[in-house]
Formats: C-alpha cells, structure tokens, sequence
C-alpha cells in the first residue's frame, strides 16, 4: 500500500515536471533526470555489464527522450517511457557486441531422481530472507555471479521481467522473441537463481 | 497426481495464475502431500525480488556529474 502510495506521487510529481520541460524548462528535465538516473544506469550497467557502456546508454537515453519530449503524450509514466528507452539501446549494444557464451553445462536447475522427486530437498526455506532489510554482502556477490553464468537470452529476459519489471509483452517487441519463448526461458533463469541462492545458504 | 518434476515445470504458470483448473488442482493436491516442494515453491516465489535487490545499482556521482554537464551541453537550442 505504501508502495502504491508512493509510486503515486512519484507519477503526480514526474507529470508537473514533464508538463514543465515540455514547455522548454530545462531545469524540469533536470530534475525528471535526476529521479530517474539511478533507474535507467542500473538496468544498463546489469545488461551490459560495462560502466562505460552503462554510462554512454545512461546519455543517450535521456537525450533522446529530450528530443522526443514533445511527442511523449503521457500514456506511460514518464519512468517507464524512458524504462524502455534504456532497455532497447543496451539490448542493440548486446546484440552488436560479440558475448562471451555461458557454458550450458553450468546452466543447471534442480535435480530429480528417477521417480521425478526432488533429489536434494532445500535445507532450509530461505524465502523470508528476500524482505530483511540488510543484504548480505556475500549473498550479493553470489547472485551477481550466478546472474553472469546465466546464457545471454535467459540474462536478458530475467533482468527485463523480474529486475526491470517490464511485461512480457514489452520484452516480446524489444526482442522480437515470442512470448511463450520468453516465459520459458524466464522460468529456466528463475531455477537456475533460486538453485545458486539455495547453495549459498546451505553451503554457509 | 503429478511428480515433483512436472510440478516444479508448472510453477511460473501457477503463480502468474494461468494454469487449467485441472492442472491447478492436481498441482495443489501435489502441494499438500510435498513439503519440499511448498519450500521450492516458496524460495522460487522469493527469488525475483532477492536478486532485484542484490542486482540494485546507483549511479556514481561522478558520473550523474557529467550526464548532466552532457545534457546541458547537448539540449541547447
């Protein structure tokens, strides 16, 4: 509720100062800019992994949501609008960089045994944990390197679904990939994750 | 009623709420009966915004320095 609450008067106020920059105060963009910075540099840095490709997508997202303020109608929050900017140039930067492939081997989910159980039940059930306030610095660094083993186009879908928050239908017209394709392959990472976390709570 | 494995394939569905009634069904009935798969469940369930918050970034002030000084730069009329 509290969320709600304030993703509410984030919107109210992004919507006085787009009304504003669309009139040609600059200080307004400025400050949409600064609201919304952190948001656009962090996917950019997650998908391309590169401070400086990170940087330059950070740049070129919100020059080019200035020069298109004009047409930007409101339909969208603001954040969003710009959300999607900064997803599609860091996915053609992917696309245009040669990637590093993850192993396939490595890209493993939970095992069954024969009769299709759960092998290896989890030790303990670690779900409450994602709402503690203080995250574990280790715990961190597990799941940034689990996330970099991930294959590219599973990378992808989960930071775009389950980090960047945007639909499967938004990642279908960014990628081009079909929606069925997508989910699958965001419940593979989703495995695969949920498996890295579970061995670094055990293994501690 | 379904093994362990054909329910784990069948939790994102269940979760966005896109399952059969009779899939659902057999994946609750599978549920009550599974303790280990109500913690799978769970820690799957958990994992999305976990790694949302072990992946957050801010960016450094250095760097929102010279977006701006960019910006400034480039939007003049």
């Amino acid at each position: 509720m509290a969320e709600l609450e304030t993703t509410e008067r984030i919107a109210d106020a992004d919507r006085e100062l787009l009304a504003r920059a669309q009139a040609g105060d600059m200080s307004a963009f400025e400050a949409l800019v600064e609201l919304h910075r952190d948001k656009v540099y962090g996917l950019a840095l997650r998908m391309t992994r590169s401070d400086a490709d990170a940087a330059e997508i950070t740049q070129d997202t919100f020059l080019s949501a200035y020069q298109h303020l004009k047409d930007f109608r409101g339909e969208a929050a603001f954040g969003s609008w710009v959300h999607r900017i900064a997803a599609n140039n860091a996915l053609m930067r992917l696309r245009h960089r040669s990637v590093v492939k993850a192993a396939e081997e490595e890209f493993k989910g939970p095992e069954f045994n024969e009769q299709g159980s759960l092998a290896e039940y989890p030790a303990s059930d670690w779900s409450r944990r994602a709402d503690e306030q203080a995250l574990d610095a280790e715990l961190r660094n597990a799941i940034q390197q689990a996330t970099d083993r991930l294959p590219e186009a599973y990378r992808e879908v989960f930071l775009l679904k389950d980090v960047e928050g945007l639909s499967y239908e938004q990642i279908s017209e960014i990628t081009g990939d079909s929606v069925p394709a997508i989910k699958s392959r965001l419940h593979r990472a989703r495995l695969f994750l949920r498996e890295a976390i579970d061995n670094f709570y055990n293994e501690k | 009623m379904f093994t362990c494995k054909e329910s784990v394939e069948l939790l994102m569905s269940f979760l966005d709420g896109e399952l059969a009634p009779d899939e659902e069904q057999k994946l609750e009935e599978h549920l009550q009966a599974c303790p280990p798969c109500v913690d799978f469940l769970r820690t799957y369930r958990a994992t999305p915004s976990l790694c949302r918050r072990a992946l957050s970034r801010q960016m450094p002030q250095e760097l929102a320095d010279r977006l701006t000084d960019f910006l400034r730069q480039k939007c003049k009329k």
